[in-house]
């Protein structure tokens, strides 16, 4: 019964103050829409650093079947040809510029390209045979790259190395000063959404003081009264929350998915599933501010 | 019921105190007017009662308990026995009668079943039978003043508040109100009116407290509106009487003043 009361109460408020409540959530939308662009600009950082950017700077990629560069032409590269190069990295002249190294195999490159491209395509046409066999090595000093460059290059059986670092971080410092960028305009429209769903809740608990004049006179306890003006500030910023968590699946479907995939096919984008990872942390964001935020101002506002 | 222990409140420092070292007792099942010009103290007095404000010193207790020791979340409760009537009715105009007297059922989570059963009921004891679904607005006065003494009855609160519930009615009117009054104080219910209607004083003939200047100036069973005993020698005895922390001459039991007043009539 109680519960019935308080869902009418709501839905009476929410009729009431509809201007108010449709503007809440607009600006809930738009500002959760930001916090969630920044996420997904991380997202997809982390998916295009694949399986060896963070443990890795240099790759030396081996000869592979249709491998045209200067050392490859024996085809393959062999099995002594590995060692060989194993040898050299081992040697003094070489490690000490590395910490350490690590052989990927053509299958645990298979593995990986799988991992990082699960969302494309691309993954369906290709073989482990067509995956080059690499060393990838971790650097001392990643400003030494020319070093390992120069004495692998020319070697049998290396198709080319390269500083993935290097292509990368130009890339990634856009993105991070575009996520940057997202979070201080979400900040600015968080506090926005705020101060509306605070006055919100004001015009609503004025509008309706007839009510809960009367409803502290005959004794209603503090949640009935006060449940009501908090859930609508929350429900209304939920489905803003709810709107934004939608915007980013779609831009992640359509614009990732359907176009910027087939422009950039060697490129691994996020898919629209990962973005749901952050409905949860975005509805959760929208509805605790709009929870403190309406349970501040009842406490100025609504005497109990 | 009520009991008021040495209670002063001060609004602002500088003016003088709204109540000032009030001693009263009303018993359950009495009926009392409270008396005296705006700015006598009736409303602080009220106020006190209900816990919207705190005494500055003295105590407060409502049915025994010392409403200075009720934790906030317990305030409620606290006014779930106390009902509340008011000079300009203050029902909600979009609900019709029985939602009006229905929604302080409502609000404190008694079940439907209990409201549709109860609501008649009540609103039959204040003479509101076959206009349950009536709106505010199609309602007289009185009417809607009967609405409002429903609703405040319907949880059958041991006390009834009432601030010059007959202030916007005319005399006719008015008399069918305190009918309705003398009806639920005769079920039980200690009634405590503040009202400035000489005639609905005169005509009821209950205890009357009057206050001046925060001051329990007359405290007389069965009394007129304006005291018979001259004032100015009444006023002095009761203030020294009351003025004393342990004096008891306020409270209602005692009265040798104030029912041989009463009498004198």
């Amino acid at each position: 019964m109680r519960l019935a009361f308080i869902l009418s109460e709501i839905g009476s408020g929410l009729r009431r103050n509809l201007s108010m409540v449709v503007s809440v959530i607009l600006v809930t939308f738009v500002s959760l829409t930001f916090v969630g662009a920044a996420g997904m600009l991380q997202l997809q950082i982390n998916q295009m650093k694949g399986y060896w950017y963070d443990k890795v700077q240099v790759a030396i990629f081996l000869c592979g079947d249709g491998s045209t560069a200067a050392g490859c032409a024996t085809g393959t590269a062999t099995p002594e040809q590995q060692e060989n190069l194993r040898t050299l990295l081992e040697s003094p002249a070489v490690a000490q510029y590395i910490n350490d190294f690590q052989f990927e195999s053509k299958d645990e490159a298979y593995k990986h390209f799988k991992e990082q491209f699960s969302n494309s395509p691309i993954v369906d046409s290709v073989t482990p045979d067509q995956l080059p066999a690499s060393f990838r090595i971790n650097m001392k000093d990643p400003e030494k790259y020319q070093i390992i460059s120069e004495t692998f290059s020319s070697q049998p059986g290396v198709e080319t190395v390269i500083d993935q670092r290097q292509v990368l971080e130009r890339l990634f410092s856009v993105m991070n000063a575009a996520s940057l960028v997202a979070v201080i305009i979400a900040g600015v429209m968080i506090v926005c959404a705020i101060l509306l769903i605070a006055t919100t809740i004001r015009l609503s608990a004025f509008s309706r003081r007839r009510e809960t004049g009367i409803m502290r006179l005959v004794g209603a306890s503090k949640t009935v009264i006060q449940l009501p003006f908090i859930l609508e500030g929350v429900i209304a910023a939920v489905i803003g929350a709810a709107l934004a968590s939608g915007t980013l699946w779609a831009v992640a479907h359509f614009f990732l998915g359907e176009y910027m995939s087939k422009q950039y096919p060697d490129t691994a984008f996020i898919s629209p599933a990962q973005t749901l990872i952050l409905a949860p942390a975005l509805i959760g964001l929208g509805a605790t501010l709009a929870g403190i935020s309406s349970l501040l101002t009842l406490r100025r506002y609504l005497r109990v | 019921m009520i009991r008021f222990e040495n209670v002063t409140k001060v609004y602002d420092q500088k003016a003088r105190p709204a109540l000032d070292s009030v001693n009263l007792e009303i018993d359950r099942g009495e009926f009392a007017f409270l008396v005296g010009a705006s700015g006598s103290g009736k409303s602080t007095f009220l106020r006190l009662v209900l816990k919207e404000d705190r005494a500055t010193s003295g105590a407060v207790y409502v049915a025994g308990q010392n409403v200075a020791n009720i934790s906030s979340w317990r305030v409620p409760r606290l006014r779930r026995g106390i009902g509340v009537v008011f000079q300009d009715f203050r029902l909600l105009p979009q609900k019709n009668v029985f939602a009006n007297v229905a929604f302080a059922m409502q609000v404190i989570g008694k079940s439907r079943s209990i409201i549709r059963d109860t609501v008649p009921e009540v609103l039959k004891t204040v003479g509101l039978e076959g206009k349950e679904h009536r709106m505010p607005h199609e309602l007289s006065g009185g009417e809607q003043q009967r609405v409002a003494i429903a609703r405040a009855v319907v949880n059958r609160p041991g006390i009834l508040l009432a601030d010059e519930p007959t202030g916007n009615l005319d005399p006719t009117t008015s008399m069918g109100i305190m009918g309705v009054l003398d009806k639920i104080n005769q079920n039980g219910t200690t009634v405590v009116m503040a009202t400035h209607d000489d005639d609905i004083v005169n005509e009821m003939r209950k205890r009357v407290v009057e206050l001046r200047n925060g001051v329990v100036i007359r405290d007389e069973a069965r009394a007129l509106y304006t005291s018979m005993i001259p004032v100015v020698g009444q006023s002095r005895r009761f203030k020294d009487a009351s003025g004393r922390p342990d004096g008891s001459a306020a409270d209602p039991g005692d009265g040798s003043v104030s029912s041989q007043a009463g009498e004198a009539q």
